[in-house]
């Protein structure tokens, strides 16, 4: 197993080399230069301010040595300031950060809790009446625009029936409530973020279980465990079950980025402070430190997390690091 | 015929519809979809506007209309893009293998790893269309980006590009797989037996007998740059008004969310419906021939 991680890890390090080439060359495509947004439009700049602060941005050095300066710093975990409000990049990802990673994991256990039942319901009997009307579910739910459906959510229940709010985390007088009242609130203000960004994933994600099932429920030892008289609930939960999700532990990580990526719309919709519109912000105002190191983290944090799920694949399947390391 | 097909069919005849009224928008279009009346701004749907107006007093049919033609025109041209790059990569890694195969495949998990969404905004956030701008004043491909750029608004060629060029890299996987596994077999064998060149085994045997899987995956894709352009113009980031695109309608129903509701339905149920018909008729491809 130690050998088995160890080999995964390493394979991790060309792939965060090539992501931070590549946001260090995206932010290098941009016309003009970096302090120009913060110079050019001030007649009262001089030619010696502008260079100085090109000199503190390191702008004046061939680009190999820029990249290499970048590297060393971000490695470092220093992204900078931000162009914006001069603050440290770094800081405000971090306050923003646990705000996104709360809903993603909010709604990856939405999409998990809601999923596999779907799936297992669907696989028992493949195209059965319950089969059938999922299927037409699912593919309704792969082409919604998750923003619209956001829209009509915010329509409907926000401001047609007034049942749940439309933005923010949190009410204006949260301040002023107790603990618990606190938590419910911001409960409250969850429901519609969480449920759109898990509505989209999850047609998807129940089309996975329900292949898997189907798969796992053909194998010869399902029908052993049939023959020896075992309860059908038994063969699904006991022996279906746990071979069938095993594929989708990996799926949970490949769709990681979209969970993430989801977040910049999600929380652009309903105004929720986090990582996603923190992003689009730096966007809208060219705010590349903050880009660049969002781009980056993002990355990383869909790699710990594929990581994570390679991790649970191989500790639950024992073929996996017994394979890999028979081949090492 | 059975069930997916008869859905793949109707996939088809909405892609039909689609691409018909995407065409004929000019003579279908029962106002100028740029035309303001500020007077009539905001009306609900009626017999005179179908779907409505939006805040500036503009039909709502005719810019959806026309929004089909940006919509189709961004997947279809995307979707090119994608196949493309994806097909040409896919190919020469799976192909020549070794180091080359190993930089390509890394290049392909670091894309995969970070949010498309995110690539796409940081890209738009540089502000190619400056730059490709600029292209007009080269040589030889001076001309040709001028005229591309009189026909396409030099920000949309930067959003299909953009679009094409974060897609590819399923594609690119597709092809690998399939390319390792032919090259292998007894005709292909046979033909390099024969002394058939790389060029000759590449072109003739193995991506003719790779591109089933390509097909399928091109045809989602199509439905899926939509999906992306909708979500660009809806953040302001792709299409820009006044030029009318399913997603900045929507940007501008947001606005009036809880006053004028049409503004917000129907662009949604137009994006519903045409990613629906590129996923059915994908997944009937994928039934039909791949099974």
């Amino acid at each position: 197993m130690a050998t088995y991680l160890i080999r995964r890890l390493l394979s991790l390090i060309p792939v965060l080399l090539w992501i931070t080439v590549l946001s260090f060359g995206i932010m290098h495509l941009a016309p003009g230069k970096p302090t120009d947004a913060a110079t050019s439009f001030n007649p009262r700049v001089s030619l010696e301010a502008r260079q100085r602060l090109e000199q503190l941005y390191g702008l004046d050095q061939p680009l190999a040595r820029q990249y290499a300066n970048w590297l060393t710093r971000i490695v470092k975990c220093d992204f900078g300031r931000s162009f914006l409000d001069d603050r440290l990049v770094i800081e405000k990802i971090a306050e923003r950060l646990p705000i996104t990673l709360a809903i993603n994991l909010l709604s990856l256990g939405l999409i998990v809790g809601l999923a596999v039942p779907l799936g297992v319901c669907a696989a028992v009997r493949p195209h059965g009446i319950f089969d059938r009307v999922t299927t037409v579910l699912v593919f309704v739910g792969y082409s919604m625009p998750s923003f619209w459906l956001a829209l009509l959510c915010m329509a409907w229940f926000g401001v047609e029936l007034r049942w749940l709010p439309v933005s923010g985390l949190h009410a204006l007088d949260y301040e002023s409530f107790g603990f618990l009242h606190r938590w419910a609130d911001v409960a409250w203000h969850l429901i519609l973020p969480v449920s759109v960004a898990a509505f989209v994933s999850l047609a998807g994600f129940s089309r996975y279980v329900r292949s898997s099932m189907i798969d796992v429920l053909k194998q010869d030892y399902i029908r052993t465990a049939r023959a020896k008289g075992l309860s059908e609930r038994e063969v699904l939960f006991g022996h279906g079950l746990r071979n069938g999700l095993l594929p989708i532990v990996t799926i949970l990580g490949l769709s990681l980025p979209d969970l993430i990526g989801g977040s910049v719309i999600a929380e652009t919709i309903f105004s929720i402070p986090g990582m996603g519109r923190l992003f689009y912000e730096a966007v809208m105002a060219r705010d590349y430190p903050v880009i660049m190191a969002l781009v980056t983290v993002g990355a990383v944090l869909t790699m710990l997390g594929n990581f994570l799920a390679d991790v649970a694949y191989a500790w639950a399947d024992p073929r996996i690091r017994v394979g890999s390391e028979g081949s090492a | 015929m059975n069930r997916t097909d008869r859905l793949a069919w109707i996939g088809m005849s909405l892609i039909l519809v689609l691409t018909v009224l995407a065409l004929a928008a000019p003579w279908l279009a029962p106002y100028d979809p740029l035309a303001v009346s500020l007077p009539e701004a905001l009306l609900p749907p009626s017999a005179a506007h179908w779907l409505g107006t939006d805040q500036l007093g503009r039909d709502v049919f005719s810019r959806l209309l026309y929004g089909t033609r940006i919509s189709l025109v961004i997947g279809f041209i995307a979707m090119g893009v994608a196949v493309g790059v994806g097909v040409t990569i896919g190919a020469v890694a799976g192909f020549a293998g070794g180091w080359l195969d190993g930089v390509l495949m890394r290049a392909v998990d670091t894309l995969l790893s970070i949010p498309t969404i995110f690539l796409l905004l940081a890209v738009i956030a540089v502000d190619p269309a400056e730059r490709l701008v600029s292209l007009t004043r080269w040589p030889i491909v001076g001309p040709v980006a001028a005229a591309v750029f009189h026909w396409i608004d030099p920000r949309i060629v930067v959003v299909m590009a953009a679009i094409g060029l974060m897609s590819w890299m399923g594609v690119a996987r597709l092809v690998r797989a399939e390319i390792l596994s032919l090259k292998e077999r007894e005709f292909v064998l046979a033909a390099r037996g024969l002394g058939a060149s790389r060029w000759r085994l590449m072109t003739r045997h193995l991506l003719p007998n790779a591109m089933g899987p390509v097909l399928v995956s091109a045809t989602l894709g199509v439905g899926g740059a939509i999906l992306t352009e909708s979500v660009l113009s809806y953040l302001g980031l792709g299409v820009q008004p006044p030029t009318p695109s399913w997603g900045n309608i929507l940007n501008e129903g947001r606005v009036a969310l809880g006053v004028a509701w049409w503004l917000t339905v129907s662009p949604g149920v137009c994006i519903l419906v045409t990613v629906l018909a590129f996923n059915l008729v994908g997944e009937g491809i994928r039934d039909r021939f791949l099974r």
